[in-house]
């Protein structure tokens, strides 16, 4: 009853890579890639097809795997003595990979034309204790979009600070049939939605003493005006069950007017939601003025036996070429000058509505337990949300948590 | 006669909102995997669509590789229900048949070795397959399934070999028959139901498991169906529902027609293995 | 060398479940006495450290307390169902072969699929469950059934019921169909009522099979991850977590993998306890009815 097609095949196989290691010897590049849409391993398949009809000697073999499972995937790879050799992974985990020693450090391989190439805002989150521990690979910004027929409508001009988005949602919620504003509350980046908040409102994740920011007084303001914007019926209703993928569904419908998002959305809207007539704007202010800048890092593990040729490989993948067909499928922001220079990312509107934010973007920090920390955070704010705890009592709680999780 | 009318309709009756609740997500399943895509987040919802939009069901098998993902499945499931077959028949065999030191031990032993979610041991097994070289490999699911499956193959195999009453192989051996012999010639062709049973139980647990196939496949040609789905669903930005829906659709159907095909033997295989 | 045969027959399969089971096993217990870093290195004997660092956690205990409501609704519930519909399933009535497979299909579906399935049709406002509720008038407003935890939480059970259905149908009606006839024939001529017939005749023969789905059910349930880490991931605010979703969180997001592995083993602990208390009650049962049969017979 066993497939004699496969098992004959997997003979075949083994047979010709007998012969083939025979031949010369092949060395194996294993790359971890998070898919990040449909098109991801595509893409990276081709770029690994090229580099090897240019370098015969070397293959490279690409693991895609789902964002959600990449963590678990990774940490099971190190534990039981098999990681790859390189992988993307989130910028916020770089610190837990670099201080277990199991990333290698870069800077003995970057030559100064190649970290020449890289914009430096994107390099900075990867330096760890002064070294680079790995390279940019994709990174968005984030910026308020709002849809213009439904504040046509409703008579208000786009807001520019929080005030203006309060009055100007108050309007919008007398329409019928539409929210004011797309409140994120239900799983990934729950806690940036309220980062954009506390940024603008001169608030940061930590204080400078690097205990938790939570408690302070732009933290309490923030939080209280989502809870206030849910209680008045200017948010969707229940936020804690709509993901963020869920609230840009809602946007692309046309049933929000406010969402918070990142420039990935744009050729979703372009192919599902042609009509809807939107504009990027920055966000709403409140003291101060801010953006999330997110990246992800291409990481070589310090394991890797073939860390030469891993590094030819990623040498090869940052071309131009490469990289312009990478941003432009996924809708990133370009990590490389050259690519940043290109027409596309420099007229076009929507690009550029999110890359204004850069010269002030906040990253997230780069500490140990970062995800613990995200959780707590979290887990706050769906309990102010759902009006479990007071905006007060919670986020001094969850201070100090995080005060007591990082050590303090 | 027509009491087993009324009683078919009062059956029906108490069995109908049970019959809706199951029936609700493959309607939901159906509907979503088949609408065109731009219906899918129209508010209010509805069940209604414009077309039916059957390229849904072939952009998706292209897109997501289906095709190698529906051969790892029936790859890995078949070779795990075999295996755990052979191994499970010898020793449910044993504890039917024999008494012998350690019989209730070995019980408790097989009980004990369902108390653990794979997810726990996860790391464990990913060690172990690195030892035994075969993490990357779809043997190394294979051998999985079918040790995971062991325990409540056996049992049900050894309640239903109690049933097969012991004159008949006592019969052979007074003819002369080899023990083997009569294992192979008479015992085994009666205990074919609950080897029926027995092996859609390993069946459908290896073609849905998901979370080892998630931690030991490494490359996307090796995933199996669950896994092959899942990611169209995990941490993307954005989640083609039709595309995730027809594949569950077209991954559920064959599991679906063997169980209507086999579902008579499912139920006497059980009934016949009377536990006791 | 007549002794030695069943221990040879026993050897593959008790070689095969030692090594892929047994093996992680002991892995995992050794690495709860451990420190262990970020990545699954060993770091130097930690005595009970993990395990106080467990009992000393909030997050644990509010799991703990929810795996037990999970564990005890889904099972009791899918027992409810399940025992009248497998009843019925076992008497001859027109459809059944058809009525038979539609129960038995949730199992055709994987789990994760199925929880997969299910949020999306409790998708607030895109989903078809309100869609459907709103069409008959149930409700006029869409519910956001995913959006607090008390919500959450039960429809994470009902689905549980009804993944759990197919499985404990199964066992129950081969029970049922592997009833002496001879002894429903007496009864009738005895002029038992419906109610009398199931207490006194049904009941006490199903008993083996409704304790085999009972303990089972409550080791499948209890270790049951993709329900509630597709529909919520344990929340919102850790409030639909249970034991095994924390301890998913716990390994590989925090990557505290020590404390993951102590709580592997308490999970472990407490169904081999369950297990153990719920044999030897039964079988202590079985002894107390015994001396009856033999005065009726």
């Amino acid at each position: 009853m066993t497939n004699p097609f496969r098992t004959s095949t997997a003979a075949l196989a083994l047979g010709l890579g007998m012969l083939a290691s025979g031949a010369y010897a092949e060395t194996v590049v294993d790359f971890t890639v998070a898919e990040y849409s449909s098109k991801t391993g595509p893409y990276f398949q081709k770029v690994a097809d090229d580099f090897t009809a240019a370098n015969p000697d070397i293959k490279i073999n690409i693991e895609v795997v789902p964002w959600d499972t990449l963590l678990q995937r990774l940490t099971t790879d190190v534990a039981g003595g098999n990681a790859p050799d390189i992988s993307i992974i989130g910028t916020r985990w770089l610190l837990d990979f670099a201080s277990q020693g199991v990333a290698e450090p870069v800077d003995g391989y970057l030559t100064p034309e190649f970290k020449d190439s890289f914009i430096g805002t994107f390099m900075n989150p990867g330096i760890i204790d002064g070294k680079m521990m790995g390279l940019p690979v994709a990174a968005s910004a984030r910026a308020m979009m709002v849809n213009m027929d439904i504040y046509d409508k409703a008579g208000v001009a786009p807001p520019t600070t929080w005030d203006e988005l309060y009055a100007a949602s108050k309007k919008i919620a007398e329409l019928p049939d539409v929210y004011a504003f797309g409140l994120q509350g239900k799983e990934i980046e729950t806690d940036a939605y309220f980062y954009y908040n506390l940024w603008t409102h001169g608030g940061d994740i930590l204080n400078a003493d690097g205990t938790s920011g939570l408690d302070s007084e732009a933290a309490i303001t923030s939080a209280k005006l989502y809870k206030q914007m849910i209680d008045e019926g200017l948010t969707q209703p229940s936020p804690t069950n709509y993901t963020r993928e869920d609230v840009f569904n809602m946007f692309k419908q046309g049933q929000l007017a406010t969402i918070f998002t990142f420039p990935m959305l744009i050729p979703q809207i372009k192919e599902e939601a042609p009509n809807l007539h939107y504009k990027i704007l920055p966000f709403p202010e409140a003291g101060a003025k801010a953006t999330y800048g997110v990246t992800d890092t291409l990481m070589m593990f310090s394991d890797s036996d073939v860390k030469e040729a891993a590094w030819k490989f990623i040498e090869f993948a940052y071309q131009d070429k490469y990289r312009e067909e990478f941003d432009l499928g996924e809708g990133f922001l370009p990590v490389t000058k050259n690519v940043a220079a290109l027409d596309h990312f420099t007229s076009d509107p929507d690009v550029a509505g999110f890359a204004a934010g850069l010269p002030y973007a906040k990253f997230a920090p780069v500490i140990a337990n970062w995800e613990e920390i995200a959780d707590v955070t979290v887990r706050t704010l769906q309990q102010i949300y759902l009006g479990d705890v007071t905006p007060e009592d919670g986020l001094k709680a969850a201070a100090a948590e995080i005060n007591k999780i990082r050590g303090l | 006669m027509s009491r087993k009318l009324t009683r078919s309709l009062l059956y029906w009756l108490f069995l109908s909102p049970l019959v809706v609740v199951i029936l609700f997500p493959f309607g939901v399943m159906f509907v979503t995997a088949i609408r065109p895509r731009d219906e899918i987040f129209t508010y209010p919802p509805t069940w209604g669509f414009s077309e039916f939009r059957w390229t849904n069901f072939s952009e998706m098998w292209v897109k997501t590789n289906f095709g190698g993902a529906l051969m790892n499945s029936i790859y890995v499931s078949v070779l795990a229900t075999a295996i755990a077959l052979l191994l499970a028949i010898p020793a449910a065999y044993a504890m039917s048949r024999y008494r012998f030191a350690g019989k209730g031990l070995y019980r408790n032993f097989l009980l004990m070795t369902q108390m653990m979610s794979p997810i726990v041991l996860v790391l464990g097994l990913f060690r172990l397959m690195m030892a035994m070289g075969l993490v990357n490999d779809l043997n190394s699911l294979v051998v999985t399934y079918a040790a995971f499956n062991l325990a409540f193959t056996i049992w049900m195999l050894q309640s239903y070999f109690n049933s097969i009453p012991r004159d008949l192989e006592e019969a052979a051996w007074i003819d002369g028959a080899s023990h083997l012999t009569s294992l192979v010639r008479i015992f085994l062709p009666l205990a074919v139901p609950a080897m029926v049973v027995a092996a859609i139980f390993t069946f459908i647990n290896s073609w849905n498991e998901f979370v080892l196939a998630l931690t030991l496949m490494r490359s996307s040609e090796d995933f199996t169906l669950p896994v092959q789905i899942y990611a169209q669903v995990a941490g993307r930005y954005q989640v083609e529902w039709h595309h995730v829906m027809a594949g569950t659709v077209l991954a559920t159907v064959p599991v679906a027609i063997v169980f209507s095909w086999l579902q008579r033997y499912l139920i006497r295989g059980m009934a016949l293995g009377a536990v006791k | 060398m007549q002794k030695s045969i069943p221990l040879l027959m026993i050897v593959p399969s008790l070689l095969m479940a030692m090594a892929i089971i047994g093996y992680p096993i002991l892995d995992l217990a050794w690495t709860s006495s451990q420190e262990v870093s970020r990545f699954g290195k060993l770091t130097g004997f930690a005595g009970w450290e993990n395990f106080a660092e467990v009992f000393g956690d909030q997050l644990f205990w509010d799991s703990l307390w929810r795996t037990g409501i999970w564990t005890f609704f889904v099972v009791v519930g899918t027992l409810a169902v399940s025992l009248p519909v497998a009843i019925i399933l076992n008497d001859d009535f027109y459809g059944r072969g058809l009525a038979r497979v539609i129960i038995m299909l949730p199992w055709s579906v994987s789990l994760t699929m199925t929880a997969v399935v299910w949020r999306w049709a409790l998708n607030g406002r895109a989903g078809l469950l309100n869609a459907t509720l709103m069409d008959i008038g149930i409700i006029d407003q869409p519910v956001e059934w995913l959006a607090t935890a008390s919500t959450a939480f039960v429809v994470e059970i009902l689905v549980g019921i009804l993944v759990s259905i197919p499985f404990t149908t199964t066992i129950l009606l081969g029970g049922l169909s592997a009833m002496p006839q001879d002894t429903y024939e007496a009864a009738m001529v005895d002029g038992a009522s419906g109610w009398h017939q199931f207490r006194y005749i049904t009941l006490p023969l199903m008993k083996p099979f409704i304790n085999i789905a009972i303990v089972l059910n409550v080791i499948y349930v209890f270790n049951s991850l993709p329900i509630i880490w597709v529909m919520t991931e344990g929340g919102p605010a850790n409030g639909t977590d249970i034991l095994v979703t924390y301890l998913y969180k716990l390994a590989f997001r925090f990557g505290q993998l020590g404390k993951a592995a102590a709580i592997s083993l308490i999970m472990f602990g407490v169904l081999l306890v369950f297990t153990l208390l719920y044999v030897a009650l039964v079988s202590r049962g079985e002894e107390d009815a015994a001396p009856e049969d033999e005065k009726e017979a």
